[in-house]
């Protein structure tokens, strides 16, 4: 069975266009929940980055680094929603416009 | 080739139109359905990098577990689509100005004929990304990361617990 042969550079071009909606989403957006999101769509931008790299390179490493990154990606949302769900129960919202005790 | 080329066009584009659509969606739940669909097409890319044992991951973890926590919240706290869905005043402006800067530097990056690299080997060891061969890895090399892994779950879960508990912040 042939391998695929796609050039690295399709995913890596991709890879960086996934990562600058995540970037718009997180700095543009209201909700703290759609920024959570953008995080995740970041973090899989970089995921594609790595497994590409791995394909490219005949090397398991960067599946294995996914395999972390996923780890911590999970432990992320957890603590994350926990404290998005701490604010919403204290201020009635979820918008980070609203959410400023550290701005002064 | 054709064939995969076809598949990588699909892939991508689903990715890229359901991501663009997540960020600027007002409800969340279709926000979190749309990265949902991100998510498996991400993984369906996975597939055609000859990394199946990620792309199962990806499904079971991202698509499974992390998009179920995420729905979970959107229906436990009621969180309906704000008003005005972007922030408002120079932020907004800044903030897409600074996504273009940094799209600019990484396909700078990407581009720059100094990482040159030949075309990817169609030749794969045996068992390439399967989970015998990054159990092996996993549990010879990275075994103190994975273990040390274990523990930051752990902390993330009673971080979880206590954040959650009422009257707490």
């Amino acid at each position: 069975m042939p391998a695929a042969v796609i050039p690295l550079l399709w995913f890596q071009i991709l890879a960086a266009l996934l990562f600058t909606i995540g970037v718009v989403g997180v700095l543009v957006r209201r909700s703290a929940l759609v920024i959570f999101m953008s995080i995740e769509l970041m973090l899989n931008a970089v995921n594609l980055s790595f497994v590409a790299f791995s394909r490219q390179h005949v090397s398991m490493d960067g599946h294995i680094f996914v395999f972390f990154v996923m780890a911590v990606a999970a432990a992320e949302v957890a603590v994350g929603l926990a404290i998005l769900i701490a604010i919403f129960r204290n201020r009635d919202t979820a918008s980070v416009d609203e959410v400023r005790l550290l701005k002064g | 080739m054709i064939l995969q080329g076809l598949l990588f066009a699909m892939f991508a584009g689903t990715a890229v139109g359901c991501a663009i659509g997540m960020v600027f969606h007002r409800n969340p739940v279709h926000c979190a359905l749309l990265l949902v669909a991100v998510l498996l097409s991400i993984s369906g890319l996975f597939v055609l990098l000859n990394a199946p044992f990620i792309a199962a991951l990806q499904v079971l973890v991202y698509a499974g577990a992390i998009m179920v926590l995420f729905l979970f919240v959107v229906m436990l706290l009621n969180i309906r689509g704000e008003s005005p869905l972007l922030t408002t005043g120079s932020a907004k402006g800044f903030g897409i100005l600074f996504a273009i800067i940094v799209f600019v530097e990484l396909l700078w990056t990407v581009l720059s004929p100094s990482t040159e690299l030949s075309a990817p080997t169609s030749m794969l060891p045996r068992g390439f990304g399967s989970p015998a061969a990054i159990g092996r890895v996993l549990y010879t090399v990275w075994l103190y990361p994975f273990e040390i892994t274990s523990i930051l779950l752990l902390i993330a879960v009673v971080g979880a617990v206590v954040l959650a508990k009422r009257k707490f912040l």
